[in-house]
């Protein structure tokens, strides 16, 4: 988990990403962060997100990113 | 109209338009009565016979296009479905490293073929609507090139809805091969999610999660429904003849003879386009709805009140949602969720920084998204340069974001301030009023001549009642479209401040529903552009 907080602190700072839970639908996240936010996951996690993940049920917190990931690499 | 033509099949054309009298007052009728007759456990497979009915009296034989469509989705959907079943016994009990391994040999197999399908369906599209334009060109390049080469153009008579329904088989059979539904074996189910008629000739484009299971399981006609559902269809039908039909004569003349007017004039015609445009959609995507909530299915919304979007970007989270919607699903994040398109944002984030790094694989991305919503408009210069056109705004506004921010804390200026929204909105309004020009225009060239008139002779001296006569209106037309759009306009605000205008009527007592259902029918009685002198105005967007 802190390794994703590091990840979203460098793409969008000055966000409380461990309580905000609006990421995508309240516009802090858009389609181009989602886009950094997408590549950096897989390299750090090693794991790979197909299109069918990219919902803002997946992105709207950093613990909706978290299970995200950890289901990933359960799957790989 | 006579009564013979609704039994030649495809003949009865008109009834393109679900505000024809042909549907409002024989087709759809004589459907409702059916339906509430007909015992419960048929009234489905009844809706599948209507629907393929309508298809056929408006397209006659041309409704094999869909009986294929949707046998050739079913057939491939099953077949994904069998190599995911068969990937799931195989990897069952083995170890993580080969798991991956067999993973990837059967991801490999159904990627095949889902290329295949959509390859097959595409096609078909590209060959029908396509092949003419791309022939006529290529045709123009063999005369640049002097070539003795001249290839003959084709000509095919193509099937009503096929832009719609064959976005609707592609997002079916994506989405089975992703494993976000699964596929269906009950091809009646599935026939009828392809065809349901209220949407088969103008959208919304409707996935399969979305509203298959609902049409699969209808009920009885509700009195609920049906009081609420009749004032869409009514309210969508003031849109399209109070306003769309009666500012067609004028959109006509001044499009088809632009050099006889001077600039004002010509905007003034493109800002009655637009709006003809917009109340002709989404008057029909009222009806559409609003014949849907009849028979209790709900539909995703196609439009959201445009016209306050702040920015061309939120113009189109706003207009024809479920095409903009599916370019996301199945092109812009496919696209740059792709291995280079990743390698690149990884790389050019660390030279680009956090902003413009992703913006390049973004760029890419949304370039291709333009370019086929351009084509999938029609397949003409102007519509692409109509996708370009907004391709250019949107990548714009996202270059010039820090700018714009950096600019408003300089100046001190709140963008959520009233006056700055306002200023914003009318902005977009007038980029999309140029954009919906182009659109219009006859021929790209024409678009540009008609740009140049308006920027170098903006004046309306001539503007006057005999122009207006000139162009097929009068100034009474001109105050009952004002009219119309102020009532349509306070309904937008309270909807966009929250308040579904919808949803409090429906809460008021029975005598002020049905009271404001009749007012609504005698608006469009007394100020209806119906009967002689009036040319009502084709569905635009079923030509798609």
């Amino acid at each position: 988990m802190e390794q994703l907080l590091e990840i979203l602190e460098d793409i969008q700072p000055d966000v409380d990403y461990n309580t905000c839970e609006d990421l995508v639908d309240g516009h802090i996240l858009d389609s181009l962060s989602i886009i950094s936010l997408v590549a950096e996951l897989e390299d750090e996690f090693d794991i790979t997100i197909p299109a069918v993940e990219i919902i803002p049920a997946n992105f709207n917190s950093a613990k909706a990113m978290w299970n995200m990931i950890e289901r990933l690499q359960e799957e790989e | 109209m006579q009564l013979s033509t609704l039994f030649l099949g495809g003949r009865y054309d008109t009834m393109t338009s679900y505000f024809s009298i042909a549907f409002l007052v024989i087709f759809l009728p004589v459907c409702l009565i059916l339906y509430s007759l007909l015992p419960q456990k048929l009234r489905k497979y009844f809706l599948l016979v209507a629907s393929y009915g309508f298809f056929w009296l408006v397209s006659g034989k041309l409704v094999i296009y869909l009986l294929l469509t949707t046998l050739s989705i079913h057939y491939f959907g099953l077949w994904l479905d069998r190599i995911h079943r068969a990937r799931n016994e195989a990897v069952k009990g083995v170890e993580k490293a080969e798991r991956k391994e067999i993973k990837k040999r059967f991801l490999k197999q159904s990627r095949w073929v889902l290329a295949f399908a959509i390859v097959l369906h595409i096609g078909v599209l590209l060959t029908l609507k396509y092949s003419p334009f791309f022939t006529t060109n290529l045709n123009a390049v063999f005369t640049m090139l002097k070539l003795p080469l001249q290839l003959q153009v084709p000509s095919y008579l193509m099937p009503i809805g096929i832009s719609f329904f064959t976005l609707q088989a592609v997002s079916y059979l994506i989405d089975v091969y992703r494993e976000t539904i699964p596929a269906d074996d009950n091809i009646f189910r599935l026939g009828l999610f392809m065809s349901f008629f209220p949407q088969i000739v103008e959208g919304p484009i409707c996935r399969y999660d979305q509203t298959a299971q609902q049409l699969w399981e209808v009920k009885g006609i509700e009195y609920h429904n049906l009081s609420l559902g009749l004032q869409r269809v009514a309210f969508g039908l003031m849109k399209k003849l109070v306003i769309a039909d009666r500012l067609n004569p004028l959109v006509k003349e001044v499009f088809a003879n632009y050099a006889d007017y001077e600039g004002g004039v010509i905007a003034l015609a493109s800002l009655c386009y637009t709006i003809q445009l917009y109340m002709d959609f989404s008057g029909t995507m009222d009806a559409v709805m609003g014949i849907g909530q009849i028979f209790g299915v709900s539909m995703p919304e196609n439009f959201k009140r445009p016209f306050f979007s702040k920015t061309i970007s939120e113009f189109w989270m706003r207009w024809h949602i479920s095409l903009g919607a599916w370019f996301k699903d199945y092109i812009f994040y496919p696209v740059t969720m792709s291995k280079p398109m990743k390698k690149l944002t990884t790389a050019a984030r660390k030279k680009l920084g956090n902003h413009f790094g992703p913006l390049l694989a973004g760029a890419v991305a949304l370039f291709l998204v333009w370019l086929c919503n351009g084509l999938w408009h029609g397949a003409g210069w102007n519509y692409i340069f109509f996708g370009m056109y907004h391709f250019g705004f949107i990548l714009l506004g996202n270059i010039a974001a820090p700018a714009v921010k950096w600019l408003h804390r300089k100046c001190h200026i709140n963008p959520e301030w009233f006056g700055y929204r306002v200023f914003q909105i009318i902005r977009t309004g007038i980029l999309v009023v140029i954009g919906e020009m182009f659109f219009r225009a006859s021929t790209l060239q024409a678009g540009f001549a008609m740009l140049r008139q308006m920027v170098t002779n903006f004046r309306f001296a001539t503007l006057n009642g005999d122009l207006l006569k000139q162009m097929g209106v009068d100034w009474k037309d001109m105050g009952i479209v004002l009219v119309t759009i102020l009532i349509i306009f306070a309904i937008s605000v309270w909807n966009e401040k929250g308040v579904i205008v919808r949803e409090a009527l429906a809460k008021k007592p029975v005598v002020v529903r049905w009271a404001v259902l009749y007012a609504l029918i005698l608006f469009i009685v007394i100020f209806g552009a119906y009967g002689a002198g009036y040319i009502p105005v084709d569905p635009i967007y079923a030509n798609f």
